[in-house]
């Protein structure tokens, strides 16, 4: 139960985070929802036997290797998307705001876009 | 050609020897052409008339038609075999032949020649032939280029019917139909400029036909459970679920009215005009439009009978007859003329297959075979007068009868046998025509209603083949409107007969209509086999020139009575007719669904059309919820979870997903939320550690702090706090979230933990050592199992990393907004190549360890936690430390060839891939055992040079993101091409005070701004 909460808290989250405003809080949501679905994958492998697969001891409480196979793979790619939504937050205009505001120009002064949203934290 | 038809009947008689399946007595690959060498032969002929019109130019054409002719000769060989199954069940001899073609899906090159099949196939072949010795004299000499593909196209046809008739396979069936949609479809489109909306016209609406029959067969295969013809037409189904047998009736009603330019569907038929002559003549006389006709009698056996069939039948095909003739009443256009005959004649063809009986069924027969012999020559005739005369416009024409009296001649003959005179064979496939509608329906009302009709539709083919014959060869004068000068400059001033060659493609199958009236009998058993067929029973045809003084006959006379009056009566007929009857065409209905139906589309893909990221991510996980949703609410309540519940600490692990994601969600800090889901990362590396996932958890660990080194290199260029979000959207997007955190909860919950280990995952426990020789079985899944699955992960990783560097290279990143960099100039913060000494000092002494555990890591990944993706990352947490402790960006020694490493990962693993090639299959591992200088062996196996590549390729992308998104690339990288004073990194020596780089961030301007 605690391993299906955990995975419904990643999801919320993720989803949240990936409804905002902006590219980061895309990206960061699009890594808690990674985090869900790969502990999503391993979950259903079964959580009763924990034992690492290797060969050699007992293996009578190992768990199931497929998953993990699958997740790793799917870490490892995940990465590198995150990496290209990452790149594309930075080479917009301004900053990595991604819908448009008519009232508010975007600027790249530091200064004046804490001033505008500083209120507001 | 057709003329090998009355010669095969002679030796057909002789060679009765009643066998029960003809193939088994006749063994087909010793004198006789099989049915596959003759489908492939036309195939083959398009090739070599395609090189032909090379060399020889529209003299291919010839090829072409002996080719054709050749095989037509071949398929009446085989006629005695089909003519002759006197003691089959149905007294029908069919010829079957099966190639294996998509044999997982049951789908087989069955081909069948039956009576039915037959007369089609002979048809297609030889009006085939006579169209292309037509098209040797009708194409231009000059210009040879163009012919090319029209011979090419129009064999292709030629191919494409042939398949069709032949095929004895439901869906090699839709594939020939569909083949003869795309061959129209190119045939009109490549005839000039003005051809492009005709042949989309023409694609939309026969393609809307091919797409009712893909469901028919669809729902066929699917019920009766076999996809071939003539098995699943013999099926029980029919007869036991008459809803079944009434949708596919209204199912192939549909594809085959598209086809044959049934009302509401004929309007592509006039519109397909703007192609050359000969196309319109195969098209209309033996190609496409006689593929729905085809198609109609083939599904006979198994809808015939049924009230939906019949009434969609005989009321569209009367319809249409009545609607083509009197449209064809005013047109002044010989080919539109001839297009509107065209609909016409077909719907009478329809109208009988409606009605359903073995003799409508071989009348049908006849009268297809009829139609395909006049509208050939009539066509190839306005073909003639064309190139001759200039013009088709009657109108314009006069007294060509006696310039061009063979011409004239031969349109006599084909039009007396359209208008059904005696002794044409239009005039006995007319007269049964007649005998059926009055014999139909059961009640002399019905019968005489239709019949009534049959004899206006008659009687106004009278009519517009008098308007044809008047039009073109005498003087019309039907109109009052007299032409106009520059009308008139269009007719040729000397018109001179065709050239025999020329004249002789039309002539012959008038010819052939005014012998085989008088010679019907020549005709009986392929006209009764091919009855049989479609009827489903056996049936012997005979059909007689003159039955006596019958009602039919003097319908007849009554329909030439009511046409010579009608002639006479041209001129007023004209004016009635000079109005139009509707204010729209159905040229007009179709491109009004045409262009709605786009602006349809763009309205409703109008509705996802934002820039905002926000309306694409919300619907999946919207739709995910519901699914998931139902798929909890609709699932038996599953079985008992294994095991005895969890351990304490699981609990400990949530709450420190919820301590760190809870406040990620609510910062407007960028660093604070990016640290916040870093450390989430961290927890869900601990969470795969206790669940047993050793490499998971290693592999999560760094790349979880490798994302964060990536991000925080990005949030130097961004502001420091999060784009505010209106309240109201905070709440929707709340809702949403927590709504699919319930769902996930809850489907992990029911879905998951519920079963003992998987099948797959206790083979691979069981039998790992064994296959692999490797001791950690997800590594031994990774490279020697699923090392394709893997090999795709590693391409991914590759592209990603040429993605990132094709952006960077194409748009400028954001400044850095490292702000008032000016106040810290004078304190300890500023000198940066002291403050990162001890970063240094832990690297120098790090960095080999490092690289030594990296290397550890690989090495024993097979047998031991490790592996490629691990010891990739722990590799790379070196080049991070090395960069982390540069005194300046411009200066961290990890400028590394990181290009070339992502392509030498894929590279290498490549290669192993290849290696593998060698023994077996492309990534199967080679394996041998290496003696060690110390004693013992270390069991090789190439899996491990595949893992080089993987780790090559994630190493290479680690570097490539510390280098590009770090800065680094600007070292070395368009020094020229930045604007503002740019240092030289070489120039800055590690001791040197840092203000210097803090120099460079206040010269550099801000790029990218707006």
């Amino acid at each position: 139960m605690s391993l299906a909460l955990s995975i419904g808290l990643l999801a919320a989250a993720g989803v949240f985070l990936v409804l905002q405003r902006g590219m980061i809080r895309i990206i960061l949501g699009f890594v808690l929802l990674t985090h869900a679905v790969n502990l999503l994958i391993i979950a259903a492998g079964g959580v009763a036997r924990r034992d690492a697969p290797f060969i050699g001891g007992d293996t009578s409480m190992a768990a199931d290797p497929l998953p993990q196979a699958f997740v790793l793979t799917a870490i490892v790619i995940a990465f590198a998307i995150t990496v290209v939504l990452a790149t594309l937050a930075v080479v917009g205009r301004g900053d990595d705001d991604t819908e448009a505001e008519p009232s508010h120009e975007a600027s790249d002064d530091g200064e004046n876009v804490k001033d505008k949203t500083g209120g507001l934290t | 050609m057709p003329g090998s038809l009355v010669g095969e009947w002679d030796e057909q008689h002789a060679s009765h020897k009643g066998c029960e399946l003809a193939n088994l007595d006749h063994p087909d690959n010793e004198e006789n052409m099989t049915l596959t060498a003759i489908l492939f032969s036309t195939l083959a002929l398009v090739a070599i008339t395609m090189v032909a019109t090379r060399v020889m130019g529209r003299n291919a054409g010839w090829i072409a038609a002996a080719g054709l002719g050749a095989l037509a000769f071949g398929v009446g060989n085989r006629l005695p075999e089909i003519l002759d199954g006197a003691g089959s069940t149905l007294g029908l001899g069919i010829v079957k032949e099966t190639q294996p073609w998509i044999p997982s899906l049951d789908v087989a090159l069955g081909l069948r020649l039956d009576g039915l099949s037959a007369l089609f196939l002979i048809i297609v072949l030889g009006i085939g032939a006579l169209v292309m010795a037509y098209s040797a004299r009708y194409m231009s000499s000059r210009n040879v280029h163009p012919h090319t593909g029209y011979f090419a196209w129009m064999l292709l046809f030629a191919f494409a019917m042939t398949g069709l008739v032949l095929a004895d396979d439901l869906i090699l069936l839709f594939v020939f139909w569909e083949l003869t949609t795309l061959c129209s479809f190119f045939l009109i489109n490549r005839s000039g400029d003005r051809a492009g909306a005709p042949a989309v016209r023409t694609l939309l609406v026969t393609a809307l036909g091919g797409l009712s029959l893909l469901f028919a067969v669809v729902l066929i295969v699917l019920r009766t459970g076999t996809t071939v013809v003539s098995e699943a037409l013999a099926s029980a189904v029919w007869a036991e679920d008459p809803g079944f047998s009434a949708g596919i009736a209204v199912l192939v009603a549909l594809a085959a009215m598209t086809k044959s330019a049934q009302f509401p569907f004929h309007m592509w038929l006039p519109d397909a005009m703007v192609a050359p002559t000969p196309v319109s003549a195969y098209l209309h006389a033996a190609a496409m439009v006689k593929a729905g006709i085809y198609l109609l009698m083939l599904f006979s056996p198994a809808l015939g009978g049924t009230l939906v069939w019949q009434t969609i039948l005989i009321s569209t095909g009367l319809i249409t007859a009545v609607m083509g003739a009197v449209f064809a009443m005013r047109r002044f256009d010989l080919k539109e003329i001839m297009a509107y005959s065209t609909i016409s004649q077909l719907g009478l063809i329809v109208a009988l297959i409606g009605i359903g009986t073995p003799a409508a069924l071989a009348t049908a027969a006849l009268y297809t075979l009829a139609h395909a012999l006049f509208k050939a020559s009539l066509f190839m005739v306005v073909g003639i007068v064309d190139r001759q005369a200039g013009t088709r416009d009657i109108r314009l024409l006069r007294g060509l009868w006696r310039s061009m009296p063979v011409t004239f001649a031969t349109t006599l003959l084909a039009g007396l046998s359209m208008a059904g005179v005696f002794p044409m064979l239009g005039f006995v496939s007319k007269e049964y025509l007649l005998g059926q509608m009055l014999g139909a329906g059961g009640s002399p009302l019905v019968g005489g209603v239709l019949t009534g009709i049959v004899v206006f539709a008659s009687a106004t083919t009278f009519a517009y083949t008098g308007r044809i014959l008047w039009g073109a060869f005498f003087d019309y004068r039907g109109t009052n409107r007299e032409p106009k000068d520059s009308d008139l400059h269009r007719l040729n001033k000397n018109i001179q007969e065709a050239r025999p060659l020329f004249v002789a493609s039309a002539l012959l199958p008038a010819l052939m209509g005014l012998a085989l009236g008088p010679a019907i009998a020549v005709l009986h058993p392929l006209m009764g086999a091919a009855g049989s067929a479609a009827a489903g029973e056996s049936y012997s045809a005979s059909f007689a020139i003159f039955g006596g003084f019958t009602r039919e006959l003097a319908l007849s006379l009554t329909i030439i009575g009511l046409g010579l009056f009608a002639i006479s009566q041209r001129r007023r007929l004209d004016t009635f007719f000079e109005g139009r009857i509707l204010s729209f065409s159905a040229i007009d209905v179709v491109e009004g669904i045409r262009t709605r139906a786009i602006a349809l589309g763009a309205r409703v893909g109008n509705t996802t059309r934002s820039d905002a990221p926000a309306r694409h991510l919300a619907a999946p996980w919207i739709i995910m919820g519901l699914v998931a949703i139902a798929a909890v609410v609709t699932t038996p309540a599953a079985v008992s979870r294994v095991g005895t519940g969890e351990p304490w600490t699981d609990a400990l692990w949530l709450l420190l997903i919820a301590a760190t994601v809870i406040p990620a969600v609510i910062t407007r800090s960028r660093i604070i939320a990016l640290i916040l889901v870093g450390a989430a990362g961290f927890v869900v590396a601990l969470w795969f550690f206790v669940l047993g996932a050793i490499d998971v958890g290693l592999t999560q660990l760094l790349v979880e702090l490798l994302t964060v080194v990536a991000l925080v290199l990005i949030l130097r260029r961004l502001p420091s706090v999060f784009h505010p979000v209106a309240r109201a959207r905070q709440i929707a997007s709340a809702a949403v979230a927590i709504g699919v955190g319930v769902v996930a909860t809850a489907v992990t919950f029911a879905f998951t933990g519920r079963r003992d280990m998987s099948p797959v995952g206790q083979y691979f426990l069981d039998e790992a050592y064994e296959d692999t020789g490797g001791t950690n079985v997800v590594n031994t899944i990774l490279v020697d199992y699923r090392a394709l699955d893997t090999f795709g992960e590693l391409t991914v990783i590759a592209v990603a990393g040429i993605v990132l560097i094709g952006i960077l290279r194409s748009r400028p990143m954001l400044a850095e907004r490292t702000s008032n960099f000016a106040a810290w100039a004078n304190t300890a913060l500023a000198r940066t190549a002291d403050n990162t000494l001890p970063i240094r000092m832990v690297a120098r002494w790090a960095a080999p360890v490092i690289i030594l555990l990296s290397f550890h890591l690989f090495w024993r990944g097979h047998y031991e936690a490790g592996g490629g993706f691990i010891a990739a990352l722990v590799g790379a947490t070196g080049f991070a430390l090395a960069y982390l402790g540069a005194p300046a960006d411009r200066g961290a020694p990890v400028a590394w060839p990181y290009r070339g490493l992502l392509s030498a990962g894929v590279i290498v693993a490549v290669l192993s891939g290849v290696w593998g090639y060698a023994v077996g299959s492309f990534l199967k591992p080679v394996r041998f055992d290496i003696p060690l200088p110390w004693g013992g062996d270390y069991g090789f196996t190439s899996a491990m040079v595949f893992d080089l590549g993987v780790y090559l390729a994630v190493l290479a992308i680690i570097i490539a993101v510390i280098n590009e998104l770090g800065g680094v690339r600007q070292r070395v990288g368009q020094p020229s091409s930045q604007a503002g004073p740019v240092l030289v990194a070489q120039s800055v020596p590690p001791t040197e005070p840092a203000l210097q780089s803090v120099a460079q961030f206040v010269e550099t301007p801000p790029k990218g701004g707006s």
